[in-house]
């Protein structure tokens, strides 16, 4: 909190919290007559939305329950919609990954302590308004008896929960976790105790659908049942444990963790690579030790302050190796690390500082050293995991896949744009200037077109680039010119005092750069930036058109096709925009949630 | 290279001696910067020249000349579904593109408008169903909605000989939606002379009446007025237009003059205005870094900038002098221009403005069809329009609610102080100041909606695209085909952002 921030109100170091002024709670018939019939033309508009709205309502029951509609093409296919062709008997590999993202997220609610409480009396108004809508869908929807009755049912129980809730007294309140693990676990009974309808291949035109008797695969309950078991026991766990583990460290690792978690899955247990042990002993190990061992030791020593010009020569050389080593035959490994250490070595300056400082920097090589290493050698591996294509991935989980490596790509592309428009050097700002306007003004799908039709024509021979890898790149270039934009935003917003405080202590303009900057701007950046992940994670749908197989090309293309479900698009395409809006609307609740946390706008 | 002693003779040394070459500050700059430019340029070279080995080595020439020849492809919709040759098709595409983005944008506002108003509503339910529809559509990506509303309306009746709500006149089937169409006729150019002479007209009127306003405060409807003198013009104007064929020998009479001019005369005009501009440029730029007394301090950065101008002059009259071609191209390009104008105005006395056709259904072969000579919106063009209209007027919700939310309370409060009603004080208060707020990310959403009509593609809706898409499966010529997409949606984004930007500027507020 700020000492001096005069719209944060503190009481020592706990922000006092400021409540907004509370409206009188009116009764029933006062509420309608403010909020719905307070003048003539407010009571006609009523009666016109609410016509609109029973209209739409009907329509969207009609659509659902219509006994045309074919939901078995949608259950059916839910494996091949979330990952396309991956084999059966390799499934468990898909599960583990589930499983570790579970535990990270469980985790991650431990550590930065998120929850909330919730008021029971406003929970009560939730759950009042859902059996209000139960019982509105019961008598809209065209049920069977039977389906009506059940319906009614349940809507009358989860009203009278409700209205039981509203009794509570006034203060009690619940934890938001709670109440998501509660639901979470009813929703898992529901799928051994309800019976959801018949999932066969046959195509069966029943008119009763809730009242048809079937259940749930046990290939999707039991793990489902599994993977909730694991999250909730993981926080359980985390939670005993959260006070005597110093929170700040648990942060890093975790941070660190959500970044390599999918890499790692990726190329470890999901690819399955076949590693093959005599060459892995005989060339990647000795060639990582050779580089981690000699990078680190010159690391160390240029990061000392009164290395002076020699370090630069050094760093100068190296670079020179680097770019050198194109014009022999070699290792691409061994360019690559080559050219990372010329940078790295090129940057000491800037992290130059203690003992400490210097072990850490060098220890920062050495874990990019192995991390590279480890990920070049999994790439070039064969998998063992046997599926037809071109890519072992498809379905919801390309769509994640191109969304996580666009990202992790654009970012740094993005930061280094936004500072090469922002900067003095006159080239720099030019040529970011240029890529980043030309990028913005056309539409992404011509990028995308362009890199996956035309990327061979510009590479050298006997070079191949995969075309989902050229796509990703196109997607990363689109992401970081919008990415540039935002993070330029946070840049201005930097004051000057900031800039001239730093060079007062007599930092480097790097260094005033990634110290004292950056961080302010990044945290300014926030909101936009996680509209842009929301952004590029709407735009992987464009990979339909490309004709790789994503979440949208399964539900659009495949499953329509297959005789038992011929034309049953509109089905499936409900299905698929129902995924991307949950995700999304949660991402962009999320960010509004951390942008009150982190204090936007207070300091 | 020496290190400051803690003397004060020798540090007076230390400053008059010179920075050696490699610490020296502008020099590593520089340094740097042809570094990272050589780099850049070299990579460049490197792909292109790539590309020209892959391209010669498959035998594929990337020439523009497909653009002349016959594309041999059908179009589904257009000003003109069989097109004769590749650059017709391509221009096709241009203006259903132009089309959707037109339209879109015009619907998009106002349904966004209403959207944003809704959310600030008083009535709950109103308030609501803004909400819902907000949170709903900007959520699902706009390829999922397109395909979506695609899938829905194709489930609409086959067309028959006799379909249609009203048979003849409107028909709605999974083929679309067809109506009487009204075109321009012959007469058209004419009469829109006359129209133009009613625009300045009305122009005058407009003026007239504002002056009678200041002068007398009466209530004079300026804008009424104005817009009644052009009514009047084109309604006088449908009897009268015949007597303006006399344009057309004018014209043809200038398209005569271009024709004759020599080549070289464009060529020299053209450079001489290009070194005209820079040397002005540069003598402004030099005036303005000129401090009271007439030192002139120049940073790198401002010799940067005065030699690329006086490079690119130089670049431009390099091109204009070696290549004929360009002028040429223009010279001819004027006299076809005012050729084809004075073609327009060629047209015999009789001829009308504008005619009208009821719409037909034809069955050329086993299934039924809508003829031409309706005015057919189809299902792939209507997918786009909703999704585009829906998805952006969401976006324009939120910034137009945003808007009026940032207009400071005390405004509306001391508008209803003098007695403005809440509608009042809406159209005269509110809106104006949160139009200034609103237009700047307002031009950002045209510019999206405009990009975003490209998904065309995936509904078969003829758009630039997926024309172009056709023609480079046809003929190969992918690279051509790429460029002129990126260059067409360059000039429209650039003609956006122009036209948002004079508008941006014309509203500041002129603060003292």
């Amino acid at each position: 909190m700020s000492e001096y921030g005069a719209d944060t109100p503190t009481i020592g170091d706990v922000p006092r919290i400021v409540t907004p002024p509370v409206e009188p709670h009116l009764p029933p018939r006062q509420w309608l007559a403010k909020n719905l019939f307070p003048s003539k033309l407010n009571t006609l508009l009523t009666i016109v939305a609410s016509l609109v709205i029973l209209a739409i309502v009907r329509g969207l029951l009609g659509f659902i329950f219509n006994p045309i509609r074919q939901w078995n093409a949608t259950a059916v296919n839910l494996r091949l919609m979330m990952t396309h062709a991956y084999p059966a008997d390799q499934y468990v590999r898909v599960w583990v990954s589930v499983a570790v993202f579970l535990v990270l997220t469980s985790l991650s609610l431990v550590v930065w302590r998120v929850g909330f409480r919730i008021l029971l009396r406003k929970l009560a108004k939730q759950v009042i308004a859902g059996g209000v809508f139960g019982l509105l869908v019961s008598v809209l929807a065209p049920f069977s008896t039977n389906a009506t009755l059940i319906w009614l049912a349940v809507s009358a129980g989860v009203l009278a929960i409700g209205l039981g809730l509203l009794r509570a007294p006034e203060e009690a309140t619940i934890s938001s976790l709670t109440l998501v693990v509660g639901a979470s676990s009813l929703a898992a009974a529901s799928l051994w105790l309800i019976p959801y309808g018949r999932h066969s291949f046959v195509p069966d035109r029943t008119p009763r659908i809730l009242a048809e008797p079937g259940t749930v695969a046990i290939t999707t309950k039991l793990p489902w049942t599994i993977m909730l078991v694991i999250a909730v026991a993981t926080y359980a766990v985390g939670r005993m444990l959260r006070d005597r583990i110093p929170t700040k460290q648990a942060q890093t690792v975790l941070l660190l963790t959500w970044f390599l978690a999918p890499l790692a899955l990726i190329y470890l247990v999901l690819r399955d690579p076949d590693f093959d042990m005599a060459h892995v002993v005989s060339t990647d190990i000795p060639i990582f030790l050779v580089f981690a061992a000699l990078g680190s030791a010159t690391l160390f020593w240029l990061t000392r302050p009164d290395t002076g010009e020699i370090g630069r020569v050094i760093a100068m050389v190296i670079l020179f190796l680097g770019f050198g080593s194109f014009l022999t035959p070699m290792r691409m490994v061994i360019r690559i690390l080559l050219i990372l250490l010329a940078m790295f070595s090129l940057a000491a300056p800037t992290f130059s500082g203690d003992r400490q400082t210097r072990r850490r920097y060098a220890t920062t090589w050495t874990v990019v050293t192995l991390f590279l290493c480890w990920l070049i050698t999994a790439i070039n591996t064969p998998s063992t995991v046997d599926v037809p294509g071109e890519f072992f991935m498809g379905g919801f989980s390309l769509t994640l896949l191109v969304a996580f490596f666009t990202l992790i790509i654009s970012f740094p592309l993005g930061v280094v744009l936004a500072l090469a428009r922002t900067s003095t050097m006159p080239v720099f700002r030019l040529l970011a200037t240029t890529f980043i306007e030309f990028v913005r003004g056309i539409p992404l799908i011509t990028i995308l077109i362009f890199f996956s039709v035309m990327v061979p024509l510009f590479l050298p021979d006997g070079m191949d680039l995969p075309e989902l890898t050229a796509v990703t790149i196109g997607y990363a270039l689109f992401a970081s010119a919008y990415l540039a934009e935002n993070v330029r935003g946070g840049l201005q917003s930097v004051t000057r005092g900031q800039h001239e405080a730093a060079e007062a202590v007599g930092m480097t303009t790097s260094q005033k750069t990634v110290f004292i900057v950056l961080p302010q701007a990044l945290r300014v950046a926030i909101p936009p930036l996680v509209g842009q992940v929301i952004a590029t994670f709407k735009e992987t749908s464009l990979l339909y058109i490309i004709g790789l197989y994503d979440l949208l090309f399964v539900a659009k293309a495949l499953v329509p096709n297959q005789t038992e479900f011929m034309g049953s698009t509109r089905e499936n395409l409900l299905f698929v925009s129902v995924i991307y809006w949950i995700i999304a609307y949660n991402l962009s609740k999320a960010s509004q949630r951390l942008e009150r946390r982190v204090g936007l706008g207070e300091r | 290279m020496t290190a400051p002693t803690n003397q004060a003779s020798s540090t007076h040394e230390a400053v008059s001696q010179r920075v050696p070459l490699w610490r020296d500050a502008v020099v590593v700059k520089w340094m740097t910067q042809v570094t990272l430019l050589t780099l850049v340029l070299a990579t460049l070279w490197f792909l292109a020249s790539q590309a020209g080995d892959n391209l010669s080595a498959r035998d594929i020439d990337i020439g523009f000349d497909f653009l002349e020849r016959p594309p041999d492809i059908q179009l589904s919709e257009g000003i003109d579904t069989h097109p004769a040759t590749g650059g017709r098709a391509l221009w096709v595409g241009m203006v259903n593109t132009l089309r959707m983005a037109g339209a879109g944008i015009i619907f998009a506002t106002l349904l966004g408008v209403v959207v944003g108003l809704s959310r600030l509503s008083n009535n709950w339910l109103i308030q609501r169903l803004g909400t819902i529809w907000v949170e709903t559509l900007r959520n699902v990506p706009l390829l999922v909605q397109i395909i979506f509303y695609s899938s829905v309306l194709s489930t609409l009746p086959r067309v028959g000989l006799d379909t249609g709500p009203i048979n003849g006149w409107l028909h709605i089937s999974n083929k679309g939606l067809s109506i009487p169409r009204i075109f321009i006729a012959d007469g058209f150019y004419q009469w829109a002379v006359v129209v133009l002479l009613g625009a300045i007209g009305a122009r005058y009127v407009h003026k007239r009446r504002v002056h009678l306003h200041n002068e007398t405060g009466a209530n004079t409807s300026p804008i009424l007025w104005a817009l009644g003198t052009i009514v009047v013009f084109a309604i006088v104007g449908l009897f009268i237009h015949p007597a303006f064929s006399f344009i057309g020998p004018i014209m043809g009479a200038i398209a005569g003059l271009l024709d004759s001019l020599p080549v070289i005369l464009p060529q020299v005009v053209l450079s001489a205005a290009a070194i005209f501009f820079a040397a002005r440029w540069i003598r402004g730029f030099l005036a303005d870094r000129r401090s009271a007394v007439g030192h002139l301090a120049l940073s790198d950065d401002d010799y940067f900038r005065i030699i690329f101008a006086a490079t690119a002059a130089l670049i431009a009259v390099a091109i204009l002098s070696m290549w004929s071609g360009f002028s040429s191209w223009l010279i001819n390009s004027g006299t076809d221009l005012f050729e084809v104008i004075e073609d327009k105005f060629n047209a015999d006395g009789a001829a009308r403005p504008f005619d009208a056709m009821r719409p037909d259904i034809v069955k050329p072969g086993k299934f039924a069809n809508y003829g031409t000579s309706g005015l057919t919106i189809t299902i792939g063009f209507a997918a786009v329009f909703f999704g585009v209209v829906f998805y952006t007027s969401a976006f324009i919700g939120e910034i137009v609610r945003g808007g009026i939310l940032a207009v400071p309370k005390g405004q509306i409060e001391a508008a209803s102080a003098v007695g403005l009603s809440r509608a009042q004080s809406l159209r005269h208060i509110v809106l104006p100041q949160a139009f200034r707020i609103i237009l700047p990310p307002l031009g950002n959403q045209y510019l999206n909606l405009t990009k975003n009509t490209s998904l065309a593609i995936a509904v078969g809706y003829s758009d630039i695209v997926q024309v172009g898409q056709t023609v480079y499966n046809q003929t190969g010529k992918t690279l051509p085909v790429v460029a002129i997409w990126m260059l067409f949606y360059l000039a429209c984004s650039l003609t956006i952002s122009v036209i948002v930007n004079y508008y941006n500027v014309r509203l500041k507020l002129v603060e003292r």
